[in-house]
């Protein structure tokens, strides 16, 4: 039986967390737009510093340790601005919440802007939990039989993912509007194109603890695509960044200024190389999970429909989805495709996911029809 | 194979090298592109080279994923024949043209079996050398410790004093530094190799050959899975029944609607199984209930199983919960109505009785197509043609079902006299029949005669047809099918994600400790090298050092003096981790 009140709840609790990550969203991207302004600050100090130089020059990592004998030296470029470090746990809580909209610089004893922003995400990814979970607890069931739910949970994941990794890294705080934009889109389709109201499953969902065991898995290899691509995103971006860089530096431009504020942006974010190994980490678990989704999903197909395997457009789309990836591993391993060419790779794959996430759900017609539109 | 040896080489010098594939395409390029002086023999082991290079594996990967994309796009003949039908209907030229491309049978289609075999030849072809390879660096002992380890990663230079005067035999620092080094590499499970060298002495570590093992074993399972999926392809059958309530199957070829089986596939081994169902059972969402109304909840089919030698069992088949005897599975796939209608000819002959077989026809009332062709009628044959309609209604819309349960069942039926052309040989589909040679019988007014019957009732035609509902039972429509194979290719899939997992997560490394006794004392050196993804590499080393020299500090009978004697520390790490 449907508990209605608890559905309502759910409902509730996931548009409040849209607003609030929108608001998180807001401040993030005020960080970012004002730790560009520190920085190009900072830059212009230096400039005047004439001589002195470099101070300002994001560090690299040390490629082979370089013969260091005091040497502790690789470590990840960390912001550069020269900010104070404004998470610091010292840092004592925010008075108040005036900034709502933070200032761009934060004044002493304030809250940042991007410490605002965490706070919030936190909550609303705390929201999300208890709309998915109110959501499972009214249906007495997976909170993921539809695309709807399915969103909602995938979703709720990428953040806890999100959340976990950052408390501890902070640097990571950096990417928080890559990270929230997407789920924030994802929420919105959700909410205004799938959402569908709270109901018992469709008899060929029930009886099966594989809907436990493939779809949850499938629910954790989705959000390791999500967070994969932004990561592959963020180091073809910075890639770029970097090559120009270099370009201008070799130019002779002692301050070289790439993409105005965007570049700002990247400048405080890990390098390239960094990037690139967190993406193949990630994508190497995203791959595991895609193929566990893929034999649970054949075990399950057989219980369900006597044969393990038929062609069924979900089937095929997860099957382009993991060769996509397959090769994505490959061309990490290949000259000539490193790098790049592999997160490229890496894209599409993402992009295969998005295609059977959405496309294949809707408009082609399988055996996969849960949808709930 | 070449590869392999490159990497072995370069290893010396090999830094910057993480991974041992790596080096393969740049060997590939020096190579000149065509090879014509080579001969037949020649010309083959080029392609043969070009086959199995990680380049081609990989162009093959990518080619696989873009092929299998029109087989979600266009309907397929294997999974859907109906809509297949009907695109090339609407296609025209198109349709054909894409129909000879195979666009319709992708995934047996010549393009793509050729990829895929392809894939697979170069994945022996790459394998099989790397097995040979992998086998003797089992059992090789780590390789020889580079002369100059300060290009390598996490290298750390610790300079300790001389400690005091020690008896002429009695061990040295530096072979007390190098035996507790070689024991805390194998706690962590390293291989070590104790060196002596010009004037120094080092231990040579390696770890995590399991991940080549992994690789490997990840690749040759999925050779396993093909090859197990072909053998099923040969061996399995599969066939589709449709059981009347009250009714029994018993399992023999006869008795399917339809049926598919391998070339391998032999019929004897069918098992000897017979069920009866005894009763169907649906529900569904009902207004005032959470979901959209007539939604179903749930299809239970319960049966009465007898298989040689073992007594009879009664069993409920569900969606997910299919029936296994020894030799075969049985799924419920779909139901339906059976309405039991009498029909009599006006000669007052029974010319038809008993349940017939309706067709959902996919809305969510369950609105039904019924067929009872009665050839024997006289003066003419007589087919009945319409609609049983489980909550039934007849609007602007015709006759349809408001809701899948039989709250109010109907039949809303015309019927229809003439040559039914069952007697030309060419073999009928039973729920479908040809109105074009018939023609309907008519009111007065010429108006064909639309029979609406409730159960029990009976209904008279002008011309002296009658026909009587009366009764009404379910159906279920199973599936049964048998793959030999199945259990192995699950087998063979989940050793080849074991292997997977070995493959990705254990880092291959090796460590390097080297002691050398100077003038002014032991110098201590620690490298490491990656030899895949390892970013824990650089802390380990640092930590091994460091938890080196300190378990010098603390065991050493003569303490020196700090300040003078060790000058330099590397990173200092808290932790007194091993290197893992
Ligand atoms: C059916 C086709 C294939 C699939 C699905 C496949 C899949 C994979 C996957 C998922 C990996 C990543 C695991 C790892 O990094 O160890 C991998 C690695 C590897 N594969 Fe394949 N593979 C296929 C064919 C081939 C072929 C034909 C070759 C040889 C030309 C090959 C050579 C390799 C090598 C050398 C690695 C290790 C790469 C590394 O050092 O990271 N594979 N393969």
């Amino acid at each position: 039986m449907i508990n209605e009140q608890l559905a309502e709840i759910s409902n509730l609790a996931l548009v409040v967390t849209i607003v609030l990550y929108v608001l998180a969203l807001i401040g993030f991207g005020a960080d970012l737009a004002s730790s560009s302004q520190r920085r190009s600050d900072a830059r212009l100090a230096a400039q005047e510093h004439q001589g002195e130089g470099r101070t300002l020059q994001t560090a690299t990592v040390a490629a082979d340790g370089g013969g260091a004998v005091a040497g502790g030296g690789a470590a990840i470029a960390v912001d550069g601005g020269g900010a104070p470090p404004a998470d610091a746990p010292g840092h004592g809580p925010g008075t108040g919440t005036s900034g709502a909209v933070a200032p761009a610089r934060p004044a002493s004893g304030g809250m940042s802007a991007q410490r605002f922003a965490f706070l919030l995400t936190a909550a609303a990814t705390v929201l999300h939990v208890v709309g998915v979970l109110t959501r499972a607890l009214a249906t007495q069931r997976v909170p993921w039989a539809n695309m709807y739910e399915f969103a909602t949970t995938s979703s709720a994941a990428v953040m806890l993912a999100f959340l976990v990794f950052s408390i501890k890294r902070v640097e990571l705080r950096a990417l928080g509007s890559f990270v929230v934009g997407p789920v924030l889109l994802v929420l919105l389709l959700a909410q205004t194109f799938w959402i569908v109201p709270a109901a018992n499953l469709t008899p060929s969902l029930q009886n099966s603890h594989w809907i436990y065991i493939h779809i949850g898995v499938a629910i954790i290899a989705t959000s390791l695509s999500i967070l994969g691509a932004v990561v592959a995103g963020m180091q073809l971006l910075q890639a770029r960044h970097e090559r120009a860089l270099a370009e201008l530096t070799s130019a002779g431009q002692e301050h070289p200024e790439h993409w105005g504020r965007f570049g700002h942006v990247l400048d405080r974010l890990p390098t390239s190389t960094v990037l690139e190994a967190l993406s193949f980490r990630i994508h190497s678990v995203a791959f595991v999970c895609w193929t566990f989704t893929l034999i649970f999903g054949a075990i399950w197909a057989r219980e369900a429909w006597g044969r393990f395997w038929g062609w069924d457009p979900k089937e095929v789309w997860t099957f382009i989805i993991w060769v996509i990836y397959a090769s994505y591993l490959h061309a990490r391993a290949t000259g000539g495709f490193r790098g790049n060419r592999a997160a490229g790779l890496a894209l599409a794959g993402f992009v295969a996911v998005v295609f059977n996430y959405t496309i294949v759900n809707t408009v082609i017609n399988g055996l996969h029809s849960y949808s709930g539109l | 194979m070449t590869e392999e040896r490159t990497s072995t080489s370069a290893d010396a010098g090999a830094a910057a090298e993480s991974s041992a594939w790596s080096s393969k395409p740049e060997v590939d390029r020096k190579r000149p592109r065509s090879a014509p002086s080579l001969g037949l023999r020649g010309t083959l082991l080029f392609l043969w080279r070009q086959l199995t290079s990680m380049q081609t594996a990989l162009i093959l990967l990518m080619l696989l994923a873009i092929a299998a994309v029109p087989g979600s796009l266009y309907p397929q003949r294997s999974v859907n024949p109906t809509l297949t039908e009907q695109f090339l209907e609407e296609n025209g030229r198109w349709g054909e043209i894409l129909d000879t491309l195979g666009f319709f049978d992708v995934f047996s289609s010549t393009w793509f079996s050729a990829i895929y075999l392809l894939l697979f030849i170069s994945l022996i072809g790459c394998i099989v050398p790397r097995v040979g390879v992998h086998l003797r660096q089992l059992r090789a002992r780590p390789p020889r410790t580079p002369s100059r380890l300060t290009r390598f990663t996490g290298y750390t230079r610790i300079e300790l004093g001389r400690s005091g005067d020690r008896g002429a035999d009695a061990p040295t620092v530096a072979d007390d530094l190098i035996e507790r080094a070689r024991r805390s590499l194998r706690r962590s499970r390293y291989r070590t190799e104790i060196r002596e060298e010009k004037g120094a002495r080092s231990v040579s570590a390696e770890r995590g050959l399991l991940r080549e093992s992994g690789n490997l074993t990840f690749h040759i399972a999925l050779v396993g899975v093909l090859i197990c999926i072909a053998g099923g392809q040969l061996t399995s059958y599969r066939g589709q029944i449709t059981v009347i309530e009250g009714d029994g199957f018993a399992n023999s070829l006869t008795q399917y609607d339809s049926f598919e089986s391998g070339a391998w596939f032999d019929e004897t081994e069918m098992p000897d199984f017979r069920f009866t169902l005894e009763d169907f059972r649906a529900t569904y969402v009902q207004p005032g209930e959470g979901g959209s109304v007539g939604e179903p909840r749930s299809f239970e089919a319960d049966v009465e199983v007898s298989t040689p030698g073992q007594a009879q069992l009664s069993k409920t088949v569900q969606v997910n919960k299919p029936l296994h005897v020894k030799g075969a599975s049985m799924y419920l796939l779909g139901n339906g109505y059976a309405p039991a209608v009498t029909v009599t000819d006006p000669e007052g002959n029974v010319v038809a009785e008993g349940p017939v077989i309706t067709v959902p026809m996919g809305d969510t009332g369950y609105t039904s197509q019924l067929v009872i062709k009665a050839p024997d009628a006289r003066p003419e044959q007589t087919a009945v043609v319409g609609f049983f309609l489980p909550t039934g209604t007849i609007d602007e819309q015709g006759p349809h079902s408001l809701y899948p349960d039989s709250l109010d069942p109907q039949l809303a039926v015309t019927v229809h006299q003439g040559d039914l052309g069952m007697d030309s040989g060419i073999p009928q589909n039973a729920y479908e029949v040809d109105l074009s040679t018939l023609t309907p019988v008519v009111e007065e007014d010429g108006a064909p005669v639309l029979v609406r019957l409730y159960p029990g009732q009976e209904f008279a035609l002008p011309d002296g047809t009658t026909l009587s509902f009366d009764g009404l039972r379910r159906y279920a429509a199973f599936d049964i099918a048998h793959n030999p194979f199945e259990h192995w290719i699950l087998l063979s899939a989940l050793v080849a994600v074991g292997g997977l997992i070995l493959s990705l997560f254990v880092p291959r490394r090796r460590v390097w400790v080297r002691v050398r006794e100077t003038a002014d004392g032991t110098v201590l050196e620690v490298a490491g090298l990656a030899r895949s993804d390892d970013p824990a590499l650089e802390d380990d080393v640092r930590a091994l050092a460091s938890s080196l020299t300190e378990a010098q500090d603390g065991t050493s009978d003569d303490p020196h003096d700090p300040d003078q004697e060790r000058p330099a520390r590397a990173t200092q790490h808290s932790s007194e981790g091993s290197a893992q």
